[in-house]
């Protein structure tokens, strides 16, 4: 970059001026970059270079530079952990799975935001977003955007053979085997989920507790508190795949995996989260307008509910700018923005209000619909071991899900395990 | 001693100094710092740090997933080391006995060598997808790669083999090149029959560089990460977890410094170790030779 030219430094003195407060600008009065990491966003048209120019606009003499993440969210989560550690990260604001804020906010790497939000700031988002932001009665990030897990279903299906969505799992499982039988071809799968060894696993583990009326973490932070209940809930999952409700490669299945069987109609019922919708509903899908949604079943002694997910927007604390970096979050999370984002990036809204939006319902009719099941959505447990949580647990549950293990050799494996690991935390 | 002698010693002593120098850096230094670690609580998340003595090796001693995690990385490296170069001698010798279109052969063995871990995960990844993957496509199967505890690692070693496997062959091919055609004759001549002479002959000329080439793959193989953590992540019931993956998941995942590095400490005891019994071996042989 080259140096600043009179007239540049006139013209950026004025900006300042007329900017004023939001602008802080430094005694050498160059330009001010702010870096922000975020996943590469998908979708039909990205947004979010526009979004950026349009903040640069309002903010004269400053630069926002944007710089990708790492593909996979392992790979984003060590990006983090290496570069946080030491004491200037090189970037100012940066978007985190809503899983790693109190992790993150422990580890003081987040500027805590809790004196700079206004009030009521925060009533147009969803609560479980919010709730998802705050850890230790404070505020650590703005939410961006949002996830829950869903049933989909062949509506054609259930029509021909006489069905409403299942709102129990005995119900679906009855279903699968009448729809099956009936239709005769062996290409047809049940329910498809996701039961490989990864995150993605562990959040179907915690919509089958929850449907099971019980958890993964107790409030005082007992490893599954109801061990019986807990049980049962594996042994549910298991008897899907054994029995054939699910077919045997569940165990291998990822998001994806399952979305291109359901999406090549080679399924009833899927769990899957919203995003999937843009591309069931596309044009040339073979399943398209053939799709129906719901929430996930429940009836175990539980209510089914789908796991929260989606991303938040936090300030490194070591940031040079931090009243321009919120300013940045503040416009990102904002109703412009996230409409934008809606729009071209198939990313959904963390604000409630957009989902009742005449312009975003007339280009996606299922968002009313998505606004109530995204409602009724429920958080992951929110600690700063949840990770640590994760990893220990996934062998465990997946050894389960294959066959390996009991249940409850698993339940008890497991929380041995985290017992070592949670009480050097301390 | 001779005066003389002790001046050579001293000369080679300080030649050998900025080596020795370069690699306490580099080496020493950061290895004393993982062993100094992973005898600690330290988990910069909670601002825990505290001298933890030898507790995460007793815990790595009783814990089923470490133990499994060995073997994982012994069962890997067995197969996969042993199935390069058997499948590599082939190779080469089909290389070097073609008479057309070798260039081409061996540009397109390079290939797989060339590509990056990752992409040869993801690329097996639709090789081995239960209903369109290629593999389930030829055998008329619809087998459970990747989901299956029994499928998975076999799954893991093929792709690693596919990867690697050039890297043996090339050794083995310019080794090949070099025995002269003279050699090969005579024992024609004396009646040997093709596998006699490869037996006989070719064999026993490979040995030396089909040694090194196992050392640099057994090393590698000790260290396995990424082809597994991209294709299985370590599951089906962490039947393809080996140590490095182990290591990482202590050390990036829970964040738990000292755990992570005392896997980290057991890998590298592991390396040196056959490394050293390589060497062993290795010079054992130039010795009788």
């Amino acid at each position: 970059m080259g140096g600043l030219s009179p007239g540049g430094l006139a013209l950026l003195l004025v900006s300042a001026l007329l900017a004023g407060g939001c602008t802080e600008l430094a005694p050498h009065a160059g330009p001010i970059t702010l870096v922000l990491k975020h996943a590469r966003i998908l979708g039909p048209a990205d947004p979010f270079p526009g979004l950026l120019r349009e903040f640069e606009a309002a903010h004269p003499g400053v630069r926002v530079r944007s710089e990708s993440l790492p593909w996979s969210s392992d790979e984003q989560h060590q990006f983090y952990v290496v570069n946080l550690e030491g004491q200037s990260p090189g970037f100012d604001v940066m978007m985190l799975d809503v899983i790693w804020v109190p992790e993150f906010a422990r580890a003081g790497w987040l500027l805590d935001l809790t004196d700079r939000v206004r009030p009521q700031e925060f009533a147009a988002y969803f609560p479980s977003t919010v709730a998802a932001a705050t850890w230790s009665g404070r505020v650590w990030a703005f939410p961006w955007n949002m996830n829950v897990g869903l049933l989909y279903y062949r509506r054609d299906l259930l029509a021909k053979h006489g069905f409403q969505p299942p709102v129990t799992w005995a119900a679906l499982a009855d279903q699968v085997r009448r729809i099956r039988a009936a239709e005769g071809d062996p290409t047809l799968e049940g329910y498809l989920w996701q039961g490989k060894q990864y995150e993605g696993m562990i959040v179907n583990v915690l919509e089958a507790l929850w449907a099971h009326g019980t958890g993964l973490l107790g409030d005082d932070g007992t490893v599954f508190p109801e061990p019986e209940r807990a049980a049962a809930a594996l042994g549910f999952l298991r008897r899907l795949i054994a029995t054939g409700v699910s077919p045997s490669w569940t165990t291998a299945a990822d998001e994806e995996l399952s979305r291109r069987a359901f999406g090549d109609g080679h399924a009833i019922f899927l769990r899957n989260w919203p995003y999937v919708l843009n591309l069931l509903e596309a044009p040339g899908s073979r399943v398209r307008g053939r799709v129906g949604l719901a929430p996930l079943p429940g009836g175990v002694g539980g209510v089914g509910a789908g796991s929260t997910g989606g991303s938040h927007l936090g300030i490194a604390r070591g940031t040079a700018h931090p009243d321009l970096a919120l300013a940045l979050v503040r416009f990102l999370t904002g109703e412009r923005a996230e409409r934008a984002m809606a729009a071209g990036a198939a990313l959904y809204p963390t604000r409630t209000a957009l989902y009742h939006d005449p312009a975003l319902v007339a280009g996606n009719p299922w968002l009313p619909r998505i606004h109530d099941l995204m409602l009724a959505g429920r958080p992951r447990p929110v600690t700063p071991s949840y990770l640590l949580l994760s990893t220990t647990l996934q062998p465990e549950l997946s050894a389960v899900l294959v066959g390996l293990k009991s249940e409850r050799r698993a339940i008890i494996d497991a929380r041995r395990r985290l017992d070592y690991f949670l009480a050097s935390n301390r | 001693m001779t005066p003389r002698e002790r001046a050579d010693r001293r000369r080679g002593l300080l030649l050998l100094a900025p080596t020795l120098a370069i690699l306490g850096v580099v080496t020493v230094y950061p290895g004393a710092w993982v062993l100094w670690l992973s005898l600690q609580h330290r988990i910069p998340v909670f601002g825990v740090e505290r001298f933890a003595g030898v507790s995460h090796y007793a815990f790595l001693a009783g814990d089923p997933r470490f133990w499994s995690a060995v073997w994982t990385t012994a069962v890997f490296t067995a197969s996969s080391v042993t199935l390069e170069l058997v499948l590599g001698v082939l190779v080469a010798l089909a290389l070097a006995g073609q008479r057309r279109g070798r260039h081409l052969a061996f540009s397109l063995l390079l290939l797989a060598w060339a590509m990056p871990a990752v992409v040869t995960a993801k690329l097996f990844e639709w090789l081995y997808h239960p209903a369109a993957g290629l593999l389930n496509f030829l055998l008329g199967a619809r087998l459970n790669w990747l989901g299956d505890p029994g499928l998975a690692l076999p799954a893991v070693v093929l792709a690693d083999v596919w990867r690697t496997l050039p890297f043996v062959a090339v050794l083995a091919y310019a080794r090949l090149l070099a025995i002269p055609a003279e050699l090969v004759e005579a024992a024609q001549v004396d009646g040997a029959g093709r596998a006699a002479t490869f037996r006989h002959v070719t064999l026993p000329l490979l040995r030396r560089i089909l040694a090194i080439a196992a050392l640099f793959r057994t090393l590698d193989a000790l260290r396995a990460f990424d082809i597994m953590f991209v294709l299985t992540g370590g599951g089906p019931a962490g039947t393809t977890e080996t140590l490095t993956v182990y290591a990482y998941r202590g050390l990036f995942q829970m964040l738990q410094l000292g755990f992570g590095s005392a896997v980290g400490v057991v890998v590298f005891a592991l390396v040196m170790t056959v490394a050293w019994a390589y060497v062993r071996l290795l010079s054992a042989e130039e010795s009788r030779a």
